[in-house]
């Protein structure tokens, strides 16, 4: 059973589809003893980092998740500002805490070439930078859809797993052990996308 | 680099696929399929006049279409409500698409963005030749019934500044035309603002998708034609985009 993490900010269906496309039960929850008793946790995300943190606090989950992922290791995966949440703080509407797993803030997407467009929308090609479960059986320079405005800065080498560039390089996705993330959306990323989540779900 | 997308917009009445023309309603072309899988991102509007008219029919079909939806979803038409937005959001939508809603309140805008991230608002202005507004355009709402004395180009900057994240430029004149877009329309939009701009209204071949990115600005186009929904259609398209210079995703 995969757990999908309900905080009550959108997207969550989509993910849902994809996870069952693939053959795998998944369930979305706020419920502590629903999410303890999954297999694999996913953290998904169209929302407003404050808005995300402030959501997950009022339903109790920060401590919940801590205990899940810090000290039993159950593999997450977060999508967009699942993503983002992962990591130290974000500069969207004022400076949040996130949760802190990921060593990197998240800021606003400044490119240098002032001629690109923000929020980022789109497809772009995705730089495989290190090894990865998660990309297994997919080509370097693969293209997923993104949607953001912010940024994850770069949480050193090891973590970052791929880069995407956009006036300036950012982390696309992330891994540290048992907590994987991408800036992307997997799920609105066709083939490729479904068969990172399909990676997630076996072989993470 | 980021690829210019093909994006297929779905128009709705009472649950029910159509298209329009001039704004209204042309059922000629009803067929109820969608490459799903070489477009880069689909658009579905509510159209739906009757203001007492169930809008549960276009929930269903919304849901029942994210679930076997593997790209972008945004959805939008009669959005007034936060309550709306997050209806909109469990259906399986990505993003939402409100039009009248914002020019009654344009703060609406600036709340949906505080919920969701800009990144989730999408503007859409439709417009119509005018003399009477700077600019030679008018913003018109309330499916294009409401004349606004806007320019599309200030409203576009100010949707920008009230936290929308992308904006999608409608010519009311060229909808179901197939004469192309209306690039000096799009032009104004897409250098008033810095958030990515749609096109829509007007494609009726491959090159008016070159157009509507080389001259008008645009980061998506937009199509409602049918013709252009068949699986060799998007990815024909995208090749002869790809030929003319364009990065697109194929």
């Amino acid at each position: 059973m995969i757990g999908i993490i309900d905080h009550g900010l959108g997207n969550l269906t989509s993910v849902a589809g994809a996870v069952a496309k693939l053959g795998h039960d998944a369930v979305i929850t706020d419920d502590a003893d629903k999410l303890a008793a999954a297999d694999k946790l996913i953290l998904p995300g169209v929302g407003a980092f404050p808005d995300g943190m402030k959501n997950l606090k009022a339903r109790g989950l920060i401590d919940l998740l801590d205990d899940l992922v810090i000290k039993r290791r159950k593999p997450i995966l977060g999508i967009c500002l699942g993503f983002q949440l992962l990591g130290q703080s974000s500069q969207e509407f004022g400076d949040t805490q996130g949760l802190g797993w990921i060593d990197a803030p998240v800021t606003l997407l400044q490119p240098e070439d002032k001629t690109m467009r923000v929020p980022h929308v789109g497809w772009n090609d995705t730089a495989i930078d290190a090894e990865c479960i998660l990309f297994d059986g997919i080509p370097d320079g693969a293209l997923f859809y993104f949607v953001h405005k912010y940024k994850m800065e770069d949480p050193g080498a090891g973590v970052a797993v791929a880069t995407c560039n956009h006036g300036g390089r950012f982390t696309a996705a992330v891994q540290k052990g048992n907590i994987f993330g991408t800036q992307f959306h997997p799920e609105k990323s066709q083939q490729h996308g479904l068969t990172l989540l399909q990676n997630f779900l076996e072989k993470a | 680099m980021l690829r210019k997308r093909l994006v297929t917009v779905l128009t709705f009445n009472k649950g029910t696929l159509f298209r329009t023309k001039l704004f209204e309603p042309d059922y000629r072309y009803t067929h109820n399929f969608v490459d799903s899988w070489s477009v880069d991102e689909i658009v579905m509007l509510d159209v739906t006049r009757d203001v007492n008219a169930d809008k549960a029919a276009f929930f269903k079909v919304v849901t029942q279409f994210a679930k076997e939806c593997f790209v972008p979803l945004a959805v939008g038409g009669g959005i007034r409500s936060m309550d709306d937005v997050r209806t909109m959001m469990a259906a399986g939508g990505d993003k939402v698409v409100i039009n009248s809603g914002a020019v009654e309140h344009p703060e609406f805008i600036t709340e949906i963005a505080n919920a969701y991230g800009s990144q989730c608002v999408v503007l859409s202005i439709d417009a119509k030749k005018s003399d009477a507004v700077d600019g030679g355009y008018e913003v018109v709402s309330h499916f294009a019934r409401n004349g606004t004395g806007k320019s599309p180009a200030d409203w576009a900057r100010e949707g920008e500044e009230l936290g929308a994240g992308e904006v999608l430029i409608t010519s009311v004149e060229r909808d179901g035309s197939l004469q192309g877009y209306d690039i000096p329309l799009c032009k104004l939009v897409s250098d008033a603002v810095t958030v990515p701009v749609l096109g829509l209204a007007g494609a009726g071949n491959w090159k008016h998708f070159v157009e509507g990115v080389t001259d008008g600005g645009l980061s998506a186009v937009c199509t409602q034609n049918i013709y252009h929904f068949t699986e060799t259609s998007v990815a024909s398209a995208k090749k002869f985009m790809e030929k003319k210079g364009i990065p697109v995703r194929l």
